[in-house]
C-alpha cells in the first residue's frame, strides 16, 4: 500500500514536469518527415489499402519524403498515436484518414501549432489544419450509365455501407445516371450497416438478386457483391478497382478507383516549396473529382469499360435532352471528357432535380453546393427501398 | 414478385447462411453436453476458415481445405480442453483466451492471403430431377452446398448418438453429474476430450465452409460475431441437435431477412434478437421439469475432480 | 503432533503470499516467452520489442501518461469485477455494462438541460445506476432463477451494442455531425477536465482509486465483506448461516456493473466527448478487465496494480505496432497466451491451496 502511494507519488511529479524540446517547425526544403494513421488494416480492400497505396506512391515520388504508418487505429485513440509519430519519430506532417479522427486530430493540432496536419472527409479547420476527399460521386454516376444500359430487369441494386450523406450522394448520383440511359429502370438500396462486414454484404446481395436486381454497384470494404453478382452470372462495378476486378473479371464491368496520391503529391509537395505552412491552412479544404485525377471510373487500371461489354453497349441507343440520339458507350465518354475537362462542364446533380418525395432539390440550371452535396438525405425518384433520415 | 419466388429465395438463402451456424452449433452442443463451455466458438471457426482458405488455395483442392480446417480446428480446441479438463482452469477465462487467440494468429498468418482469389471453390450441387420439383426443388435441391446436406446429416446423427446411444448416456451424464458417471466407470476426461474435439472440427469446418464456400476469400476477422450468436443458439436449441437445426435456420432467416425487411423493421432490432431471444429461452425454462428437461447441463462450466466436491 | 500440524499449516499460509506472486509472474514471463517465438518468426527480435513496449511505456513522460489513461477504465472495471467474483458471479458483461453508463452519461450531458456545475455528478452517479441495473438483471435472473450468469452476462453485452448502435443512427444521431453516426459532442460542462495537457481524466481516476480502496476495506473488515466471501465459497455454509445469497449477489452485481457504468462515463466524458460506435467506446476495456481482476487475485487493490500492468501491454502493444511495424492481431495473440498461462499456472495455487485445506482437516 505505501510502496503504491510512493510510486503513485514519482509518477505524478514526472507527469507533472512540463514537455521538453518539442521539434520546430519544418523548414521548407528540408527532408519531410509524414506520419499516416489509418482507421483500417492495410489488408483490407478498400479505403485503407487506397490510402496506403497512395503512400507508396508519393515515398517513390519524393525522395525527401519518409513516412511512417499506423494501421486500425481505433477512433479516440487517434492523439496517442499522433503524439507518438511526433514525439519519437519527428514527423512533420500527420494524415489522418478517417471521418472519426476528426476530434483528435483537432485537438493535437492545437496542441503543436508547428507542425502541419490533414484530416480526411472532415470539416474542422485550423492554420495548420486542411482538410481533404476525394469524391466519388461523378464516378458513380459514369457507372450508373452503364448499369441503366445493361440491366434487363430494370432492377439495379446498390449494397450500401451506412445511409449517411457521403453514400447517399453515390447512391443518388450513380441512380441518376441509371435514369440517364433508362428511365424506366429503378435502384434498389440495401443497407448493411458496416464498412466492413463481408456476410451482410453476401445477404443484402442475394437479398437483392431474389428481389429481381440483375446489376450491382456497392459501397462495402470487400469484394463480397461481385463474387455473388459472378456467381448467379450478374454485372457489377467494382468499388476501388483493380483489388475487386481479379475476383470475377469476365463480370465487373466497371468500377471506381481512388488515388489518394492525386491530393498527396499536391500539398506535400507544397508544404515542401513553402507554399504551405503551419499558419495558412485555414481555407485549404481539397474537395477533388475526376478532373483532378483524383478519382477514375475504371474497371481495372487504365480500362474505364471491360471490352466485353463495350458492344452491348455501342447498341443501346438513349434520347438525351440535349445530345439527342447517342449510344451508351458515347454517352459514358462524353459525360467522361466532361468531367475530366478542368473547367467541368457537367455535373450529375444538375437541376432540375426532384427527389421521391416531390420536393424540388436542384433548381433548373443550378449545380449543387459541396455543402449541400456533403449534407444530402433526399433521395432521388427512382430509388426504393429503405432509406433512414429522409426528410 | 410472386410469393413462390419470395419463399424460395428466402428459404434457400436460410439454408446457406444457417449452414456454419450449424456446424457450430452441433459442436458447442456436444462440449457443452459434456459439461465444457467453450467460449472459443468465434476463435476456433476463424482459425479454421483460415487454414481451410490457405490449403484450398495452395493445392487448389477445397475439400482438403474442409478437412484440414477441421483438423486445425480440432487441435485448436484441445489447448481449452487441456486448460479445462486437466488444468481444471477457468473454462470462461480459457474461451476467451482462444477466441483471442484465434483472432490474433489467423490475422497474424493470414496477412499474405489477403485479397487472393480463390479459383477452386467448393462448388454448389444441383440434383437433377429432384431439382424441379415445384418449390422444394429449387430451394433443397438446386445450387445449395454438398456442405449444407453434410450439416443436416450430421444434426441428425449427432442427435440420434446423443439420445439413443450409450455414448449419449455418457455425455449426458458427464455434463449433468460426473460424480455419478465416473462411479458407474465412465471416463469423465476422455469424453470431455472428446467432445470439445467434436466441437473444435465443426467449428473448423464451419470456418472452412465460410472461406471456401460461402465467400470464397481470406479477409482478417470474416466471422465478424458468428462464434458468438452459435453460444446464443446453443441455448436457443436447448442443447439438443435437433432444435439446433430448427435454430440455426430461423437465425439465418432474421438475418437474411433483415435485409429484405429493413424498410419496415430496424435492423439492430433483428440483430439483437438472437441475444434476447437466448435470455427469454433461458427464463422460460428456468422453472422445475422444463429447467430439468431443457434447461443448462448441470455441470456445465464445472471442472471435475474425483474426490473433489 | 496438534501443535506440530499447526505450525506447518501456518508456514503454508505464508508461503501463498510470494508463492501467489511468483506463480503470477512466472506466468507472465512464461507467455512473453512464448510470445517472442512469434516475434522471432516475424523477424523482430524479442528483447527489442519487450524493450520497445518497456520503453513506450514508461520511457518517457507521453508513455507514462497515456498508460494511466488506460489503466483507468480497467481499474474502475477491475474493481468492480473482483466483488463479483467473489461473489462467485461471473460477470462478463462489463463491456455492456460500460456502455450502458456510457448511454446514460450522454443522455445527461446532452439532453438533461442540468446547469454546467450539476452536470458531470449527475452523468457520472446516472451512469453508475446504469450500469448497475444491466449488471442487476443477470444477477436476478442468476440468484433467483438459477440461469447461468456467463451466458446472460455475455448476450447482454451485445443488447447492448446494438443499444448503441441503433441510438448513434437513429434518434441521438448528432445534427452537427452531417449525417455521420456520433451523437454531437458534449457541451463543455460535460467534459472531464484532464492532468494539464495529458489526456488523463483525472476524476476517473481519483474515483478508481477510492473505490478500490473502499471496496478493499469493505471485503476485507466488515460484516458484509465477510458474507460476500460466505456466498461466494460456500453457498450452504450461506444459508445456514442466515446470508441472504439473493441480497448479497444483487449487491455485488450492481456494484460491478455501476463501476463498468463509470468507466463507460469516464471514456465518454474525459476521451471521446461524444457517444459513438460501441467498439470505440469500450476499446475493449470490458474483456481485459477480466484478465485484470483474475490477475489481481480478486484482491481490489491489488487492482491498481494490475490494472496499471495491463495497461503498459496495451500501450506497449500500440507502441510496437508503430515502431515495429507488427500487425496489430499480435496484441491478441499476446493477450491471449498471457491468458492461458494465468489459468493453466492456477493449478500450481490451487493444488497448494487444496493441499493446505486437507492439512486443515486433519486438525
Amino acid at each position: 500500500m505505501k510502496r503504491a502511494l510512493v510510486v503513485l507519488g514519482v509518477l505524478a511529479v514526472m507527469i507533472s514536469v512540463g514537455m521538453v524540446g518539442l521539434a520546430d517547425a519544418y523548414v521548407p526544403g528540408t527532408p519531410l518527415k509524414v506520419g499516416f494513421i489509418y482507421v483500417g488494416p492495410i489488408g483490407d480492400y478498400g479505403w485503407t489499402y487506397a490510402h496506403n497505396e497512395a503512400r507508396l506512391i508519393v515515398e517513390d515520388t519524393f525522395p525527401w519524403v519518409e513516412t511512417f504508418i499506423v494501421e486500425s487505429v481505433a477512433e479516440g485513440q487517434e492523439e496517442a498515436f499522433i503524439d507518438q509519430l511526433i514525439q519519437e519519430f519527428d514527423v512533420d506532417v500527420v494524415i489522418t484518414t478517417s471521418f472519426g479522427f476528426m476530434n483528435g486530430t483537432y485537438a493535437a493540432a492545437q496542441r503543436y501549432p508547428d507542425k502541419i496536419f490533414a484530416h480526411a472527409s472532415g470539416f474542422m479547420r485550423l492554420p495548420n489544419m486542411l482538410t481533404y476527399m476525394a469524391d466519388f460521386y461523378q464516378v458513380y454516376y459514369l457507372n450508373g450509365i452503364i448499369a441503366g444500359a445493361l440491366t434487363e430487369t430494370n432492377k439495379v441494386g446498390y449494397v450500401g455501407a451506412f445511409p449517411i450523406p457521403e453514400v447517399k450522394r453515390h447512391l443518388n448520383a450513380f441512380a441518376l445516371g441509371v435514369q440517364a440511359a433508362n428511365p424506366e429502370a429503378e435502384v434498389q438500396a440495401s443497407w448493411i450497416y458496416e464498412w466492413f462486414n463481408p456476410a451482410g454484404a453476401k445477404e443484402a446481395t442475394e437479398a437483392l438478386i431474389a428481389d429481381g436486381c440483375d446489376m450491382f454497384a456497392f459501397t462495402e470494404d470487400s469484394p463480397t457483391v461481385v463474387q455473388v453478382a459472378a456467381d448467379n452470372g450478374l454485372l457489377s462495378f467494382a468499388h476501388y478497382g483493380s483489388q475487386m476486378y481479379q475476383f470475377a473479371p469476365d463480370y465487373v464491368v466497371s468500377g471506381q478507383a481512388v488515388h489518394w496520391d492525386a491530393i498527396y503529391v499536391d500539398f506535400l509537395q507544397k508544404i515542401y516549396d513553402g507554399v504551405y505552412t503551419a499558419q495558412n491552412l485555414q481555407n485549404v479544404d481539397y474537395w477533388w473529382l475526376m478532373s483532378q485525377d483524383a478519382v477514375a471510373a475504371e474497371a481495372q487500371p487504365g480500362v474505364p469499360i471491360n471490352p466485353l461489354y463495350v458492344d452491348a453497349l455501342k447498341a443501346y441507343m438513349v434520347d438525351d435532352p440535349v445530345l439527342g440520339m447517342i449510344s451508351a458507350y458515347d454517352l459514358f465518354y462524353t459525360r467522361l471528357a466532361q468531367f475530366s475537362n478542368p473547367g467541368v462542364t457537367f455535373d450529375p446533380f444538375q437541376g432540375p432535380i426532384v427527389d421521391r418525395t416531390g420536393v424540388v432539390r436542384v433548381e433548373e440550371g443550378s449545380w449543387l453546393s459541396v455543402d449541400s452535396l456533403i449534407t444530402m438525405e433526399w433521395r432521388v425518384s427512382n430509388v426504393v427501398g429503405s432509406w433512414p433520415n429522409e426528410p | 414478385m410472386s410469393w413462390e419466388s419470395w419463399v424460395i429465395a428466402t428459404f434457400s438463402r436460410t439454408l446457406a447462411y444457417g449452414t456454419p451456424l450449424l456446424l457450430a452449433t452441433l459442436g458447442e452442443i456436444y462440449a457443452e453436453r459434456a459439461g465444457v463451455l467453450n467460449l472459443g466458438v468465434e476463435g476456433m471457426m476463424i482459425i479454421g476458415a483460415f487454414a481451410g482458405f490457405a490449403v484450398a488455395h495452395n493445392t487448389g483442392n477445397p475439400w482438403l481445405g474442409v478437412l484440414i480446417a477441421s483438423a486445425v480446428g480440432g487441435v485448436f480446441s484441445l489447448i481449452h480442453a487441456f486448460a479445462s479438463i486437466t488444468l481444471r482452469a477457468n473454462q470462461v477465462v480459457s474461451g476467451l483466451a482462444l477466441t483471442m487467440l484465434g483472432l490474433g494468429l489467423s490475422g497474424v498468418l493470414g496477412r499474405r492471403f489477403e485479397g487472393m482469389p480463390l479459383f477452386h471453390p467448393l462448388k454448389e450441387v444441383t440434383v437433377p430431377g429432384l431439382a424441379s420439383i415445384p418449390i422444394l426443388g429449387p430451394i433443397l435441391f438446386d445450387g445449395q452446398n454438398l456442405l449444407v446436406y453434410i450439416s443436416i446429416v450430421l444434426a441428425v446423427i449427432m442427435w440420434y448418438v446423443l439420445y439413443r446411444t450409450r455414448i449419449g448416456v455418457s455425455i449426458r451424464a458427464v455434463g449433468e453429474d460426473p460424480a455419478t458417471a465416473d462411479s458407474l466407470g465412465v471416463n469423465v476426461a476422455r469424453v470431455r476430450y472428446l467432445c470439445v474435439f467434436v466441437g473444435g472440427v465443426l467449428a473448423g469446418m464451419a470456418g472452412a465452409y465460410l472461406s471456401i464456400a460461402y465467400r470464397p476469400s481470406w479477409t482478417d476477422g470474416m466471422t465478424a460475431g458468428m462464434g458468438w450468436i452459435v453460444i446464443a443458439l446453443t441455448i436457443f436449441a436447448f442443447w439438443n441437435p435437433l432444435l439446433g437445426l430448427v435454430g440455426a435456420y430461423f437465425f439465418a432467416a432474421l438475418f437474411h431477412l433483415s435485409f429484405r425487411l429493413q424498410a419496415w423493421v430496424a435492423p439492430e432490432l433483428l440483430k439483437a434478437m438472437p441475444y434476447a431471444l437466448a435470455i427469454l429461452v433461458l427464463i422460460a425454462v428456468s422453472r422445475g421439469t422444463l429447467q430439468k428437461r431443457m434447461g443448462a447441463p448441470s455441470a456445465l462450466t464445472l471442472p471435475y475432480r474425483r474426490g473433489e466436491e | 503432533m496438534k501443535l506440530l500440524s499447526r505450525i506447518h499449516v501456518e508456514r503454508r499460509t505464508a508461503s501463498p503470499a510470494w508463492l501467489v506472486f511468483a506463480v503470477s509472474v512466472g506466468a507472465i514471463v512464461a507467455a512473453l516467452l512464448v510470445a517472442g517465438i512469434f516475434f522471432r518468426a516475424y523477424g523482430v527480435s524479442p528483447l527489442r520489442a519487450y524493450g520497445d513496449i518497456l520503453r513506450g511505456a514508461f520511457g518517457s513522460r507521453l508513455g507514462i501518461t497515456e498508460t494511466i489513461r488506460r489503466a483507468i477504465p480497467l481499474l474502475l472495471i477491475g474493481v468492480g469485477l473482483t466483488v463479483a467474483f467473489r461473489a462467485l458471479f461471473w460477470n462478463i458483461g462489463a463491456e455492456g455494462q460500460l456502455l450502458i453508463g456510457a448511454v446514460a452519461a450522454t443522455g445527461i450531458a446532452l439532453f438533461s438541460g442540468l446547469p454546467g456545475g450539476l452536470l458531470l455528478p449527475a452523468m457520472f452517479v446516472g451512469g453508475f445506476l446504469a450500469g448497475a441495473a444491466w449488471g442487476i438483471i443477470p444477477a436476478t435472473l442468476k440468484s433467483k432463477l438459477g440461469i447461468n450468469d456467463v451466458i446472460t452476462t455475455l448476450m447482454m453485452n451485445y443488447i447492448a451494442i446494438y443499444i448503441v448502435d441503433w441510438l448513434i443512427h437513429g434518434p441521438w444521431k448528432g445534427p452537427s455531425m452531417r449525417g455521420f453516426a456520433y451523437t454531437d459532442p458534449f457541451p463543455a460542462a460535460a467534459v472531464l477536465s484532464t492532468v494539464g495537457d495529458t489526456r488523463i481524466h483525472w476524476p476517473t481516476l481519483v474515483i478508481g482509486i477510492v473505490a478500490a480502496i473502499v471496496a478493499y476495506i469493505v471485503v476485507k473488515r466488515t460484516r458484509l465483506g465477510f458474507e460476500i466471501r460466505v456466498v461466494g465459497e460456500n453457498q450452504h455454509a450461506a444459508k445456514y448461516s442466515g446470508i441472504s445469497h439473493v441480497k448479497i449477489t444483487l449487491l455485488a452485481m450492481a456494484f460491478s456493473g455501476g463501476m463498468a457504468g463509470m468507466a463507460g462515463v469516464g471514456e465518454v466524458a474525459g476521451i471521446h466527448h461524444m457517444l459513438l460506435g460501441p467498439a470505440n467506446v469500450t476499446g475493449g476495456y470490458g474483456y481485459t478487465a477480466i484478465i485484470v481482476a483474475w490477475l489481481a487475485r480478486r484482491n481490489p487493490l491489488a487492482v491498481i496494480i494490475t490494472a496499471f500492468l495491463f495497461a503498459v501491454l496495451l500501450r506497449g502493444g500500440d507502441v510496437i505496432k508503430v515502431s515495429l511495424g507488427l500487425p496489430f492481431q499480435l496484441v491478441n495473440v499476446f493477450n491471449g497466451l498471457i491468458l492461458f498461462f494465468l489459468i493453466g499456472s492456477d493449478i500450481l495455487m490451487r493444488y497448494r491451496i487444496s493441499f493446505g485445506r486437507k492439512e486443515r482437516e486433519t486438525v
